[in-house]
């Protein structure tokens, strides 16, 4: 059975705001008992909408924010009354990537290095090798202030590992980096993760969720609406119908209406571009052939059919409400 | 009763809450007690309260016979405990200071030659004569008990042209009579401090993590201060600040040898001492303000914060060493212009004492810590840079410029005229400034020089004893840096 490495259950957080003497004017409450587990070498994917919780939960697993109840585990132990211990076993790459302009990438190793009980000569050695493996070392001398959106990401991330984490949380990784530096952060990523590293990241960016992710948990207005594997979500998007665009020349509606006449297709949806009829119709993926048998026989020219798959995004904008 | 049940619940779980702290909270509890045993001691073994009795001295006027007497006994003989209220130096009969034959109804006596080289005390209101010259063994603000025998005698004056006759009961003492408060007070202060050593001590002992913690500190520290003491605003900053100490240092040593009938005479090098403070405070504190814009506001605007607080440190730790290092960004330039500042004021006046050298420097430094603490306030709570650099400048005009305004207003409001004449040497007025200078930083590290320019702890300085100042000179960091990490710490609550 794998080990459940963390673990958040029932926690609530609200943002309050008090005026002058103290008393409570406003309260928003950003998570509303919300659970969740993280099992050891997992890469966790954690979506949600904008104001869903997804920061406010990455903050208070790693100490910025205490949670108003609840209680969150790491290796079964309470984070509560134990925040130092537990941060360093926590490697955190924000998504705004705040570094000190006026250092060089060794001069942030050694400051934020010496926060953990490391000697120099270990910071140096660490961050070498964390550097040649981001492709940071001919930069390493540089000041941080001349560097790229995506060079200080990955020096954030030479940061976030600098302790040897068990488990590395990055909120939004891949925001304002260019497809080069997705793709390779999203290397990066899963090498780290073959070594045993334990990955919770939240994203917007789906697709690469589906592409890294081992595990997916949806949260919507701070409860978890939906947690399942990877593989889970595959099988149930290949159970889905499925959807496909056809550009067509003369069409009809009575031919609309034999298609739908034996239930092999769920919907049609009709319209013109000018040049040709567009039909987008929602089937089961073993009806395909039989569609362009029937409407190669019924004289109809086919210009191009265009398989539309369900993904991660349907499921997403299913569960959370979202068209 | 539930009230009080439910009290009584909450402060148990609050004492057990800081189980770390409980050593010092029982240390400062038998401080407290020490005091009031200290308090005790004194009013039980003297007359705390001179200037009562010299209140109810009678003065009858009956034709050319005129008595002064007094309730007590003549031959009694009272160990009375009060300040100098005046120099005795500038109380010794000397040939050229006084008439002969001429009666002081302040001082309750007929000038006669035999009063040559023996001086009049002034020790909290009350007038004890002493047989002999006292100008270098005691001085004015100093505290002392002084056992004093009343005693009679007759003399004759001319008044109006009549011979009156006065048959005087008075206070006399001998230099032996006369010691230093401090001689038992110390005892006290000694006994205090090391139960205040204790108790901190075995609190200490019990923070888990302290020594990583204190290196952190220093690991935090040393950082802000390679940031900011390069820093173009504090380079600027730094030369302004140390021209103008230097020159403020230069013109109150000329001062020294003014003209004593001019506004802006000095008239001893302690007292130039004690005004060079106010001037260093003037422009500390901008640079506090300078430097403590760029703390908690800036790298929460910056996203440096967000790193920092991942990483295995107190909150407390972050605002602890951010504050000794931006301390140290301005102590650092602070102290070559002090001791610059001192360079030139003693080569144009004379040296203050040495106890007060070290006290402007030591005192001025945690004066600096003090400021940063209080700006660091305003850097953790405030929403924009603006509104820091807002708050930091409303401050500075309180302390350093408007606050003569604010003590004016108040002594106004407690019915003082202060648009009397010398209304500044009122003693209600006085009492009333030096207590409200404990209100300010600024005034305390004058203060707290003041006082340390003196022998001794035993002083008054126009109704705040001693042991205060310097109560108020460790109090007023140590609130500052609670309030600024009590701040920093909230936000985890969201």
């Amino acid at each position: 059975m794998a080990q459940n490495l963390l673990k958040i259950e029932n926690v609530k957080k609200a943002y309050k705001k008090y005026n002058l003497f103290g008393k409570e004017i406003s309260r928003f409450s950003a998570l509303n008992g919300l659970n969740l587990s993280v099992e050891k070498g997992q890469i966790y994917g954690f979506l949600g909408p904008n104001g869903a919780g997804k920061t406010t939960t990455i903050k208070c697993i790693i100490g910025i924010l205490e949670a108003d109840s609840g209680k969150i585990t790491i290796d079964g132990q309470n984070i509560k009354g134990n925040s130092l211990y537990f941060k360093n076993k926590i490697g955190f790459l924000p998504e705004q990537v705040g570094l000190y302009g006026r250092l060089t990438a060794k001069e942030s190793l050694q400051f934020y290095g010496g926060f953990y009980n490391l000697s120099e000569n270990e910071i140096e050695k660490r961050g070498k090798s964390l550097l040649a493996k981001l492709g940071l070392e001919k930069d390493s001398n540089r000041k941080v202030a001349e560097y790229s959106l995506g060079m200080k990401k990955r020096l954030a991330l030479c940061i976030a590992l600098l302790n040897n984490p068990e488990i590395l949380i990055l909120d939004e990784p891949t925001s304002g980096l260019d497809p080069r530096g997705v793709k390779a952060l999203r290397i990066v990523l899963k090498e780290l993760n073959k070594q045993g590293l334990t990955i919770i990241l939240s994203s917007h960016v789906l697709t690469e969720v589906q592409e890294i992710c081992t595990h997916v948990g949806i949260i919507n207005r701070g409860k978890l609406i939906r947690e399942e594997s990877i593989h889970g979500i595959r099988r149930e998007i290949e159970k889905k119908s499925i959807k496909l665009l056809l550009k067509v020349k003369n069409f009809s509606d009575e031919l609309a209406k034999a298609l739908s006449k034996d239930n092999k297709i769920k919907n049609i949806q009709q319209n013109n571009n000018g040049k040709h009829d567009v039909l987008l119709l929602e089937l089961k993926e073993e009806n395909i052939p039989w569609v362009t048998d029937f409407l190669v026989a019924k004289g109809i020219q086919i210009f191009s059919i265009e398989p539309q798959k369900n993904s991660l995004e349907d499921i997403f904008l299913k569960e959370t409400g979202g068209e | 009763m539930v009230v009080k049940e439910d009290y009584v619940l909450k402060s148990r779980d609050k004492w057990n809450k800081n189980k770390s702290w409980q050593p010092l909270i029982i240390s400062i509890a038998l401080i407290l007690c020490l005091a009031i045993v200290h308090k005790a001691y004194w009013i039980g073994t003297t007359e705390t309260n001179p200037n009562e009795i010299w209140e109810n001295k009678q003065l009858t006027k009956n034709g050319n016979n005129w008595t002064i007497s007094f309730d007590e006994d003549v031959g009694d003989s009272i160990t009375f405990k009060g300040v100098l209220r005046t120099a005795p130096k500038f109380e010794v009969f000397r040939n050229d200071t006084f008439v002969p034959g001429k009666f002081s109804e302040g001082e309750g006596l007929v000038y006669s030659e035999d009063l040559y080289g023996k001086t009049i005390l002034n020790v909290s209101g009350m007038r004890i004569l002493v047989n002999d010259d006292l100008s270098k063994t005691f001085f004015v603000s100093e505290i002392i008990t002084i056992k004093a025998t009343l005693v009679t005698n007759i003399s004759t004056f001319e008044n109006n042209g009549e011979i009156i006759t006065l048959e005087r009961e008075g206070w006399v003492a001998e230099t032996k009579d006369i010691e230093l408060s401090s001689s038992k007070d110390n005892y006290f202060f000694a006994t205090e401090l090391l139960l205040l050593s204790v108790g901190l001590y075995f609190s200490l002992k019990q923070i888990k993590g302290l020594r990583e913690q204190a290196n952190l500190v220093w690991h935090l520290a040393k950082f802000e201060l390679q940031k900011g003491i390069k820093s173009p605003r504090m380079i600027v900053l730094g030369v302004i600040f140390t021209l103008f100490i230097i020159g403020m240092g230069w013109l109150l040593g000329d001062l020294q040898n003014g003209d004593p009938e001019s506004a802006f005479f000095v008239q001893n090098a302690n007292g130039a001492l004690q005004q060079l403070c106010f001037f260093v405070f003037f422009v500390v504190s901008l640079a506090a303000i300078g430097v403590s814009v760029d703390s908690f506001h800036k790298e929460r605007q910056a996203n440096t914060l967000n790193i920092l607080l991942a990483k295995p440190i107190n909150r407390e730790t972050i605002v602890i060493g951010k504050a000794v290092g931006l301390s140290l960004v301005v102590g650092i330039p602070a102290l070559v212009a002090q001791i610059l500042g001192l360079i030139f004021m003693i080569n144009a006046g004379d040296t203050p004492s040495l106890s007060g050298l070290i006290a402007f420097i030591v005192c001025g430094q945690i004066m600096i810590f003090t400021l940063v603490c209080f700006q660091l306030c305003f850097a953790i709570s405030a929403r924009s840079g603006t509104d820091v650099v807002m708050y930091g400048l409303g401050m500075w005009l309180l302390f350093a410029v408007v606050w003569n305004l604010l003590i004016y207003a108040i002594s106004f409001a407690l019915g003082i005229d202060v648009t009397a004449e010398d209304f500044e040497n009122d003693p209600q007025f006085q009492s009333i400034a030096s207590h409200m200078g404990m209100l300010n930083p600024g005034y305390v590290y004058q203060f707290a020089v003041g006082l340390l320019t003196h022998r001794t702890l035993a002083i008054d300085l126009e109704g705040i004893p001693g042991w205060l100042i310097l109560l108020a000179l460790v109090l007023w960091p140590i609130t500052c840096l609670r309030i600024a990490t009590k701040l920093f710490k909230r936000e985890i609550k969201g």
